[in-house]
């Protein structure tokens, strides 16, 4: 289908601003609902840490779905075949999934934190709580940006206006109804953005599968797929798109403030069932879009200007009628606007807590009205921004991939902080940047892959591998399984990774960042005789707009190991 | 994969997502309740 074809399909002017004032008018409207004049620091970086389930886990579920994610689903699709959405959308799921058992942990230690950086600090101190804060805000200038980015592309496709128009009235729209009241306009609107994308994932894809066809199309088009993209168990779609996303499962969950932010936000004993109902919904939403890159293959589509993230929008405007086009326009603005508003609070609420809160006045002189102030402010700052790397359509996944394998540095030491007092600020600081270190050569090919680096770079992978698969089951089953788990893992790759895995770059780049990692830092931490006493967070985090009186965090505060 | 299968799998996630929409709903519409009742803004 040529771009000539779309543009006949296209939305006309009066319907798109129509949509976009009916979205943006109905979120800007249940934001002013809940508006106070007086609006609390803490209510607008965690809504009093006690929501309930329903808006916890509606907001957990669109704030993961993110425009992006749709296209990649779709892109994996029609790239590897039938299994290329469950290896984009299953281990995006799982990345909600696992983080829940430690974000129990985290809770139960600092129940009224409101940035995991701001615990890095209580736990740390300054160097561990900026590299987790920096990481974030990259992670939620990017996400934004490329959000902004989805929006342009959108309108664009399906609509007279430009993508500078586009980006513009997108990033208009989502910081006027998140500016006033942040976190908590951010996760009530996300209640509406959430059905409505979910309610058009349930009714398009099978009237698209239907009208393209329905299981004829499996039939007629299975040429159109080599054996691999015809395999469920495709070792190309395994070890280019399934295995990366299986590394960085940890690794955006850890890194990304918004999930954080809804972490610290759900009422506690809610955590669990809030993050396995999100874990379902994305999985199912995301996964369900990927189907129509799997249909374009079989129909033998050819992505409009040879670019895969029109193979949406191209089989929206082919096969849906015209209302059904509407609610396809809203469903993406859904996805992406539900994000970019969780972004702004993310990053609100990092300027806040832990530049102004922690680093700036300190936490007992921390105005709450400044901070409110430094909140919407950076709000504005961050649109701007991201309106300005979105005008130049900066290829944003590539910089997201480079993004999760920082976090896969981080990981690690991050977990084991809330776990292993003997975890120290040094080690927490120089293992991840060691991790950088070797991550940034192997990732971009910095260094020939003779035999000697080669071969240390599979065997670090493999410890890399262990690492992985031992956090993930330390969150559900505690330490020996997970160092049962871990080693077999290790083990049973050695001999098929070795000789093999370097020639992955993205993968053995980010296994080679959580081997180092957690190498340095266990390194550099067992033979510490002092322990952390972890009940210490709990006095030096709380609310700012409180007059709790609560100790301040020093460097060296620990107690004696038993 | 046969056809019925290749078929099934492609629409069993939008019957998941409608379930998902389900239970999303309802435990907001609970929360909503209980804040009234409660007499406080439901975020």
């Amino acid at each position: 289908m040529s771009s000539e074809e779309m543009a006949s399909q296209q939305l006309s002017a009066p319907v798109t601003i129509f949509l976009i004032a009916l979205f943006f008018g109905g979120t800007l409207l249940m934001s002013i609902l809940i508006g106070k004049k007086k609006e609390n620091a803490d209510g607008y970086m965690n809504a009093g840490h006690n929501i309930g389930f329903g808006i916890a886990a509606t907001s957990m579920t669109a704030t993961w779905i993110w425009a992006s994610s749709m296209y990649a689903s779709a892109t994996a699709g029609y790239t590897y075949g039938i299994s290329g959405p469950i290896h984009y959308g299953l281990w995006g799921a799982l990345m909600i999934l696992f983080i829940y058992p430690f974000g129990k942990r985290i809770r139960s230690v600092a129940p009224r934190a409101h940035t995991l950086a701001e615990v890095m600090y209580a736990r740390h101190g300054r160097s561990s709580q900026l590299m987790l804060a920096g990481s974030n805000v990259l992670g939620s200038v990017i996400s934004l940006t490329s959000n902004f980015i989805a929006g342009g592309a959108l309108v664009a496709m399906l609509s007279p206006f430009g993508f500078s128009q586009g980006i513009l009235v997108m990033a208009a729209g989502v910081l006027l109804y998140t500016l006033w009241s942040g976190f908590r306009a951010s996760v009530l609107t996300d209640f509406t953005q959430a059905m409505a994308m979910l309610g058009a994932v349930a009714v398009i894809i099978p009237v698209v599968f239907f009208a393209a066809g329905g299981p004829d199309m499996f039939e007629t088009g299975a040429q159109n797929l080599t054996p691999q993209q015809s395999n469920f168990f495709s070792s190309d779609a395994f070890l280019n798109q399934g295995a990366p996303y299986i590394a960085a499962v940890l690794a955006y969950a850890i890194g990304n403030q918004t999930i954080a932010q809804r972490l610290f936000a759900v009422r506690q004993d809610l955590i669990k069932p809030t993050f396995i109902t999100a874990t379902i919904g994305y999985g199912a939403t995301v996964i369900g879009i990927g189907m129509l890159g799997v249909f374009a293959l079989y129909l033998g589509m050819e992505p409009a200007d040879g670019d895969v993230n029109n193979l949406i929008p191209q089989m929206a405007t082919t096969y849906l009628g015209p209302i059904l086009l509407c609610v396809f326009f809203i469903m993406i603005i859904g996805a992406l606007a539900s994000t970019a508003d969780s972004d702004l609070a993310a990053l609100s609420s990092i300027m806040m807590a832990d530049v102004y809160g922690q680093n700036v006045a300190g936490r007992k002189k921390a105005d709450p009205k400044t901070m409110l102030l430094i909140g919407r402010v950076t709000m504005i700052v961050a649109t701007g921004a991201a309106l300005y790397f979105a005008s130049g359509r900066l290829n944003i996944l590539d910089l997201l991939v480079f993004v999760g394998a920082l976090w896969g540095a981080l990981v690690f030491p991050v977990i084991a902080s809330f776990y292993w007092g003997k975890v120290t600020n040094a080690a927490f600081t120089i293992s991840t940047l060691a991790a950088l270190a070797i991550f940034i050569p192997v990732r971009f090919e910095m260094v020939p892959m003779v035999t000697a680096t080669a071969f240390a770079v599979d065997v670090l992978a493999v410890i890399g591998v262990g690492v992985v698969l031992g956090l993930m089951a330390f969150g559900f089953f505690g330490l020996k399984p997970a160092l049962w788990v871990g080693s077999i893992a290790a083990i049973i790759t050695a001999p098929f990774g070795i000789g093999f895995l370097h020639d992955y770059h993205v993968l053995s780049g980010s296994l080679v960042a959580y081997a180092v990692s957690t190498l340095v830092c266990y390194l550099m931490c067992f033979r510490n005789d002092k322990s952390f006493d972890f009940s210490l967070i709990q006095k030096r985090i709380g609310s700012f707009d409180s007059e709790d009186e609560t100790e301040r965090p020093a460097e060296g505060d620990t107690t004696p190991a038993r | 994969m046969s056809t019925l299968a290749l078929t099934a799998y492609v629409l069993i996630w939008p019957i998941i997502v409608a379930f998902v929409l389900f239970f999303l709903g309802r435990g907001f519409f609970k929360d909503w309740r209980q804040a009234r009742k409660d007499g406080r803004s439901i975020i």
